[in-house]
């Protein structure tokens, strides 16, 4: 198997508040391969966010206290800044969850798009706006001369998605990482942002890491994924398997809590007892077990490692990794 | 009838831990503030003001033996350091830091009346603005805009031919403009205020108007009034120094830091002390409430909501 | 004789007639522009809706932004003056009451907000929330008034003790549950649910709709659940109803709208969320939709769901199909419904 292009080792950002250090991203490694479409999951405090801006070196005001991004054998957090910016925006690209702020009021759609290629290659503005004009009509924008002339409050908030992703894309980055795309977005606007993505990863092969808290976006889009929580991976895995043999209490617990539309009857959901973790204040051990329904004494003591469970599925269960199935009422 | 509660949906922990103490809005506010060292001393300085102004005659009493207005013509222009005299004498012999005694409850009494009056009215007129909207926030706002378009100086002259100025109704003069600009602000606080959830939340259960403006806005918009209080004690000093000057304030006879620091003018050269005493404490007393009303407005920074 | 008839008996309301009954209901928003702010056009929020919400029933009205349904669950609610239409609400017609009669109602109809941040007034400790409608409506007081605080707030699962505590130091969990024990201080019939899980964590929304059903069968409430998943409102409710641009497009009970929806808008949103399974998700036929949601200041003319529908055919802009009966309790406006 050829290398990865992206890896994380043990990568750690922290947040220096007044109230004490929060472990936003607490020893997370994981590798992301050509053209795949790799899926993280969490709840709001899982770190998900933070990983992904970690490896674009935007944490800030967090601090990368420890680990290493690879990039093409590149160690990301040892650049300079001056390092960074070339690859940001031309080798790995990202897009955000709010459509609303993430582009620039005062200036033109079309004038933005073209921005990366005008900063990373030094095209002139006429060649640029001719790429920007190219890919808006790519993802789907009717009229895409007119439109690249028009502000981004002249439009709604999946085209200027649409416009987010055409202008990640201009520069045909490596990597494509997504914040919550649709997650501000209406459910037919969603579908037709997810449709977009995975066009845009079939036709322009770009690695894509998804970052969702939706089990069922994940579900229709990505190959693997990972399930987070407490600033820590929790399980990893091929999608098909994760979803129908989850190895974590978190994930099968999670799964369960979700009313799905499909199903048959209504039967009480199973909610996940108790509260979110405080990152300032992790509990002792693995940081899922006050909440967790299988827990043993070791739970409590030992931080779990992330290791193989069953064939294909790593998690960070002592429960699972001594061989108990995941079964409940 | 109120049904009566069967219990027996299992009870979720609170993140809050059980030995804490509540904290409300205000005690976590007073809580920055005390960490924020330069708006603590601003405080205490402003605080020692407001007790010599408070209690000027018995400091007077103890201190210098004298009252403001004895006039002794033999002892014109003592410098500072002179036996019974420690911060001089002035053009009419009397005693200087009587007379900054006495100076502090004419400037801080003015201050804080000013502000007083200015935050309730102001606060008044933002508040139905902001809360009514359509014509009752039309007419008001525009009679607030007529009120900040005359010129201040233009009022200030017009009331001191009608009245005559003594602590109290130059206190009201100078309020009389400045509730303009607390009412605005008040206003847009308001106007973000009213919108939100809770507001609705609590008319969907049947609250009064009244009961909405003084029970939920007023506290919810609180803050501003008191950051502005404490920038505005600074101006209108300010204000009562320069209408001092302008020969429109407090006659000489009765001290006041802007008067004294007006009368002393053409005596800067020869005892230039008659000059610094009052001009140093004003820069003092208007750079302290700057400082606090600084210190206040980060404590209650939105960041907290 | 004529004093008979001009005496005009009004038939006592019953439970088995509907607890709320809205019909042809319009709330219409001034838009202003120009130097001067006059009235130049207005938002459609909602444009003509019939609906019957029956006691101790879920309605769920789903819909995405801008179609209309937060205002439709506050007009009903009458904290939105209607621009047209009636609302009725246990016989009565409450659609033009104001003051005293408005309030008088206002004990038996209460709503839960979707902000779990901002639907609590900050400055007041959760005690003084929750109590606070006791104090309105002058319902307890003294010991009697601590002793329902403390019993409301255990009922909703929190800890009782915490009365004296601020809203900031609870998670967005328990703030809602905070809002729901406010809403169920007075004893009401009647709850509007407006979004009341959307801002929560995944893991923390099965709590409250577990929590809701309870209170549900606990004090027989009646509630209409507004939400934008369609996944949980077709799990609480018992019949769903479909908002497009102001108007009901389709309404029925939850199981059926999921098998054999009629209208191809219900059809697209249906085939447009995801369902947390690799399987299913990869074999699912999607309908997906062009274009974006037209303006509600212009609806557009015929079936205003037209510009983005699949099937529309030249009829569709000419007349507007009536919500009209498929069966028991199905109804859908549309000229060539789904199979």
């Amino acid at each position: 198997m050829a290398a990865p292009l992206l890896e994380l080792h043990d990568l750690k950002t922290q947040f220096f508040t007044p109230e004490g250090v929060v472990k936003a991203v607490d020893g997370v490694s994981l590798e992301l391969h050509a053209g795949e479409t790799l899926g993280i999951v969490g709840e709001s405090g899982s770190g998900k966010s933070v990983t992904a801006l970690s490896v674009m070196r935007l944490q800030r005001p967090g601090k990368i206290v420890g680990g290493e991004v690879r990039f093409k054998g590149r160690d990301l957090t040892k650049l300079s800044e001056v390092e960074m910016r070339e690859i940001r925006g031309q080798e790995i690209a990202m897009i955000f969850q709010d459509p609303m702020t993430s582009l620039n009021p005062v200036f033109r759609t079309g004038w933005q798009v073209g921005e990366p290629v005008r900063l990373h290659q030094g095209w002139d503005k006429t060649r640029a706006l001719g790429v920007a004009v190219s890919m808006l009509n790519k993802v789907g924008i009717p009229a895409p001369e007119k439109r690249a002339r028009d502000y981004p409050h002249q439009f709604s908030g999946g085209m200027r998605q649409r416009a987010m992703i055409a202008m990640g894309l201009t520069t045909t980055p490596k990597v494509l990482i997504a914040d919550e795309p649709t997650t501000a977005l209406d459910v037919t606007i969603q579908a037709q942002i997810l449709d977009l993505l995975r066009q845009v990863n079939r036709e322009f092969g770009t690695a894509t890491i998804l970052i969702t808290h939706n089990l069922g976006v994940v579900a229709g889009m990505c190959e693997r994924v990972m399930v987070m929580y407490a600033g820590r991976i929790v399980e990893s895995g091929p999608t098909v398997d994760v979803f129908a043999h989850p190895k974590h209490p978190y994930t099968w617990s999670l799964l369960r809590s979700i009313p799905r539309l499909d199903e048959e009857r209504h039967e009480p959901l199973k909610p996940i007892e108790g509260l979110p973790p405080d990152l300032i204040n992790l509990p002792s051990g693995c940081a899922f077990h006050p909440r967790c329904s299988f827990k043993m004494e070791r739970c409590s003591r030992d931080v779990p490692a992330l290791t193989r469970v069953g064939d294909t599925q790593f998690a960070a269960c002592w429960v699972t990794q001594s061989g108990v199935e995941l079964k409940g009422a | 009838m109120i049904t009566p509660l069967p219990i027996d949906v299992p009870a979720v922990p609170s993140p809050a831990a059980p030995g804490q103490p509540a904290r409300s809005y205000w005690q976590q506010a007073t809580a920055r503030l005390r960490r924020n060292r330069i708006g603590v001393a601003s405080g205490v300085v402003l605080l020692f003001f407001v007790l010599v102004a408070l209690t000027s005659p018995l400091l007077a009493a103890i201190f210098t033996h004298t009252d403001p207005r004895s006039i002794d013509l033999l002892n014109t222009f003592l410098p500072p350091l002179s036996p019974h005299h420690i911060l001089g004498t002035d053009d009419l012999g009397r005693d200087e830091l009587t007379r900054m005694f006495y100076g502090a409850q004419v400037s801080m009494g003015i201050g804080f009346l000013a502000v007083g009056v200015s935050l309730t009215i102001g606060a008044g007129v933002g508040l139905v603005a902001g809360y009514y909207g359509g014509l009752i926030d039309g007419l008001l706002m525009r009679f607030v805009d007529i009120i900040l378009a005359v010129p201040a100086i233009f009022l200030f002259i017009l009331m001191s031919i009608l009245f005559k100025p003594n602590t109290i109704t130059l206190a009201l003069i100078i309020a009389s403009v400045g509730w303009g600009s607390i009412a605005r602000l008040v206003r847009g606080e308001v106007l973000s205020v009213r919108t939100r959830d809770f507001m609705v939340a609590t008319s969907s259960l049947g609250a009064s108007d009244l009961r909405l403006i003084l029970r939920h806005l007023l506290p919810n918009v609180l803050h501003v009034l008191i950051v502005f209080g404490s920038l505005y004690l600074g101006q209108v000093v300010l204000i009562e120094a320069a209408l001092d000057f302008l020969g429109l304030g407090i006659s000489p006879a009765t001290p006041s830091w802007g008067n004294m620091l007006t009368n002393s003018e053409t005596f800067f050269f020869h005892s230039s002390w008659l000059v610094i005493w009052p001009g140093l404490t004003i820069f003092i007393t208007v750079l302290a409430a700057n400082l606090f009303g600084n210190a206040i407005r980060d404590a209650f920074d939105p960041r907290l909501r | 004789m004529p004093k008979a008839e001009a005496v005009q008996l009004k038939r006592a309301w019953t439970t088995s007639d509907p607890l709320v009954s809205v019909r042809g209901l319009k709330t219409w928003f001034p838009v202003a522009s120009g130097v001067l702010q006059r009235t130049t056009a207005h938002v459609h929020a909602v444009d003509g809706v019939d609906l019957d919400i029956k006691k101790g029933e879920t309605l769920g009205l789903v819909g995405e932004s801008g179609c209309g349904k937060s205002t439709l669950g506050r007009t009903i609610i009458r904290l939105l003056d209607p621009t047209a239409g009636t609302i009725q609400f246990k016989g009565e017609d409450i659609t033009h009451q104001h003051g005293a009669a408005l309030r008088a109602h206002r004990r038996d109809m209460a709503m839960i907000f979707q902000d779990p941040y901002a639907s609590l007034d900050p400055r007041q400790t959760v005690g003084d929330i929750v109590g606070e409608p006791l104090d309105i409506h002058h319902l307890a007081s003294g010991p009697a008034r601590r002793a329902r605080i403390r019993d409301l707030l255990d009922v909703v699962g929190l800890n009782p003790g915490f009365v004296d505590r601020y809203p900031h130091e609870f998670s967005g969990g328990q703030r809602q549950r905070i809002g729901i024990a406010r809403a169920l201080a007075v004893d009401p019939t009647f709850i509007v649910c407006d979004e009341p899980i959307s801002a929560l964590d995944v893991s923390i929304q099965a709590q409250i709709i577990n929590l809701l059903e309870k209170l549900q069968s606990k004090f027989d409430l009646t509630y209409l659940f507004i939400a934008h998943d369609l996944s949980v409102v077709k799990h609480i409710s018992n019949r769903v109803a479909v908002m497009y641009l102001g108007k009901i497009m389709e309404i029925a009970p939850g199981q059926q709208l999921y098998r054999r929806p009629r209208h191809p808008y219900t059809g697209s949103l249906l085939s447009a969320i995801p369902i947390p399974d690799p399987l299913i998700e990869r074999a699912r036929e999607r309908m997906i939709l062009q274009g974006d949601v037209a303006s509600p200041v212009n609806p557009p003319s015929g079936c205003r769901f037209r510009t983005r529908c699949p099937r529309a055919q030249p009829h569709c802009a000419e007349e507007e199909p009536p919500l009209e009966g498929f069966g028991a309790e199905h109804l859908a406006a549309c000229f060539y419904p789904l199979d």
